[in-house]
C-alpha cells in the first residue's frame, strides 16, 4: 500500500540538526528531532520497531532514548503507550547515549520505522506501514 | 465564483484533511489553510480531530475556545469533526466495548464543545455500540454517522445492520458515504506510480488499465506477460477498484440515510473532469434525490504526490460539482 508512503520524508524532514548533550562539563551523547510520518497523528503504542542507523552502523535499541511530551522512554516500552499521543506537528527527540557525541560535520543518519495504523482493520488485520527517511545532519 | 456555494439544499464544505500535505510539513498552519477556505468561498469545514487538534484525543478548554474563535475570525461554520475508532492501538489486543464507547463519547463532547452537531465515526464502533450512543446524540442534539468508505460497501454484512439502526434514529444516526466506495479506474497519480515506484513499463501499465475496464479478471491478468511491478499494480487496481464498475445502486441505496457527503478525489486535470469516480452520474443521482446537506470536497492526492497545487485540484473539483448540479 504504497499510497500512505509520500508522508515517509517527514520523519527527518523537521530542518534540524544533530545536538551533541551535555551533562555537566561531560559530553553523554546526541540528539535529533523526528516527526511521525502521517497525515495524522498515533499512539505511540503503534510503533512496532523503530531503528537508527549513523554513518552506516545501526545503533544499539538500548542506547536510545525516545522523548515525547515531556516523557522519556526506551524503545522497547513503545508497545505500552497507549495513552501517550504523537500529534504530527511534535517533534520527538531521539536521544542516543555515546560517551563524547558526535564529532562535528555530517552525518548519515537513517531512521527506520515500523507503525501499525489502528483504525485499518476492516477486515481483521491492520494495515502495518515500513517508513524509513535517510539524511545527511550536521552535528555541532 | 462562490466555490463552496453547491446547487440549493446541496451545500460543498471543505475538508481541512485536503490540505494535509501542507499542514503536516508546517507549510501552512491551521489558521492559514482556515484563511484559505474562506478565500475559495467555502462556507463550512470538516476537522478531523486527530490531525489538527493539538493534545488530541483531550484537547484543552482554552485551545477549543481558540479554534472556535478562528472559525468566526473568517466566517466559517462548523460543519463536521471526523473521528476514528482507534481498535489497534494496544499492541495485544483490540479496543474492548468500554473503551470505544469512551472514546466515541469523548469525541462527541469535544465536538459539541467546539461547535459541531455532526460527528463522523468507522464502522468499528459496532452495532451494539452505536446503539448505545443514541441517548447521547439526543442529550447532546448531535448527529453520530458512520462513513463507508471503500473497502466497505452496503453488501458487507455489519452495513446491513448499521443501516438499518440509522433508519430507525430519527435522524441522529447515519451514513457518511465517501466517493471511494465508487471509483472505477486508476487516476493520474496511480498509474505514474506504477511506473516510477513499481517499475512498470508505460505501455503495460495502461494495457492493464485498459483489460481490467475492458472486464478481465484479476487472475487472467496475472497470468499474463508482466514484471514483479506490473503484477503489483494489477493486485492494487482490484483491491481498490474492484471491477471497475462503479454500483450507482448503492448511492440510491445509502441516500434515505445519509447525512453528509465525502466527496473524494485524487487527481483533476485542467479538462476539469473526474476520470476516476463516475462524478457525472453520482451528483444527479444525489440531487434528484432531494438530498438536504453538504458534500465535502475531499482531495486526497497528496498521498501520491505532495507536490500538486492542493487549491487548483480544489477548485477544479467544486467547477466540475457545480456544473454538474447545475449551479
Amino acid at each position: 500500500m504504497a499510497a500512505f508512503q509520500s508522508y515517509n520524508k517527514l520523519l527527518l524532514g523537521g530542518g534540524g540538526n544533530i545536538a551533541n548533550i551535555k551533562a555537566g562539563d561531560a559530553v553523554i551523547g546526541y540528539e535529533f528531532g523526528v516527526y511521525y510520518p502521517s497525515y495524522r497523528g498515533t499512539f505511540l503504542s503503534c510503533i512496532e520497531s523503530f531503528a537508527v542507523y549513523v554513518d552506516g552502523g545501526r545503533v544499539p535499541d538500548g542506547d536510545i532514548i525516545f522523548k515525547l511530551n515531556g516523557k522519556e522512554c526506551l524503545l522497547s516500552q513503545l508497545p505500552e503507550l497507549y495513552l501517550e499521543y504523537w500529534f504530527i506537528l511534535d517533534e520527538a527527540r531521539i536521544f542516543v547515549l555515546k560517551d563524547g557525541g558526535l564529532q562535528g560535520g555530517g552525518h548519515d543518519v537513517r531512521v527506520e520505522m515500523r507503525h501499525r495504523i489502528p483504525y485499518t482493520g476492516y477486515f481483521g488485520s491492520y494495515m502495518v506501514l515500513d517508513s524509513a527517511d535517510e539524511r545527511v545532519l550536521a552535528a555541532g | 465564483m462562490d466555490m463552496g456555494k453547491g446547487g440549493g439544499d446541496i451545500k460543498l464544505c471543505l475538508t481541512l484533511y485536503s490540505f494535509s500535505w501542507e499542514y503536516a510539513s508546517r507549510k501552512l498552519s491551521l489558521e492559514e489553510i482556515l484563511r484559505k477556505a474562506k478565500e475559495m468561498g467555502y462556507s463550512g469545514i470538516e476537522l478531523v480531530a486527530s490531525q489538527m487538534v493539538p493534545g488530541y484525543p483531550y484537547p484543552t478548554e482554552e485551545w477549543m475556545g481558540y479554534f472556535s474563535g478562528l472559525l468566526e475570525k473568517y466566517g466559517l461554520e462548523p460543519i463536521c469533526y471526523s473521528a476514528y475508532i482507534d481498535m489497534g492501538i494496544h499492541s495485544d489486543r483490540d479496543l474492548c466495548e468500554e473503551e470505544i464507547f469512551n472514546f466515541t463519547l469523548n469525541d462527541m463532547i469535544c465536538a459539541k464543545r467546539m461547535g459541531f452537531a455532526l460527528v463522523r465515526t468507522q464502522h468499528a464502533i459496532s452495532p451494539a455500540i452505536y446503539k448505545k450512543m443514541l441517548p447521547y446524540c439526543k442529550k447532546l442534539g448531535m448527529i453520530l454517522a458512520i462513513e463507508m468508505h471503500h473497502p466497505h460497501n452496503p453488501e458487507v454484512p455489519v452495513w446491513k445492520e448499521l443501516l438499518s439502526i440509522m433508519g430507525e434514529s430519527d435522524g441522529y444516526l447515519g451514513v457518511v458515504p465517501d466517493f471511494s466506495i465508487f471509483a472505477e479506474k486508476p487516476h493520474a497519480f496511480h498509474i505514474t506510480q506504477a511506473i516510477e515506484d513499481f517499475g512498470g513499463r508505460p505501455e503495460k501499465v495502461a494495457e492493464i488499465a485498459r483489460r481490467h475496464q475492458d472486464g478481465a479478471d484479476e487472475d487472467t491478468l496475472l497470468a499474463g506477460d508482466y514484471n514483479d511491478g506490473e503484477k503489483t499494480f494489477i493486485k492494487d487496481v482490484f483491491h481498490t477498484y474492484g471491477n471497475g464498475k462503479a454500483n450507482l445502486g448503492w448511492m440510491r441505496e445509502l441516500l434515505p440515510v445519509t447525512v453528509y457527503i465525502h466527496g473524494k478525489f485524487w487527481y483533476m486535470g485542467d479538462d476539469e473532469v473526474d476520470h476516476t469516480t463516475p462524478c457525472d452520474k453520482l451528483i444527479p443521482i444525489i440531487k434528484e434525490s432531494g438530498y438536504k446537506g453538504y458534500i465535502a470536497s475531499e482531495y486526497e492526492g497528496h498521498h501520491f504526490n505532495p507536490d500538486t497545487d492542493t487549491q487548483e485540484q480544489l477548485g477544479r473539483w467544486v467547477r466540475m460539482t457545480n456544473r454538474l448540479l447545475g449551479v
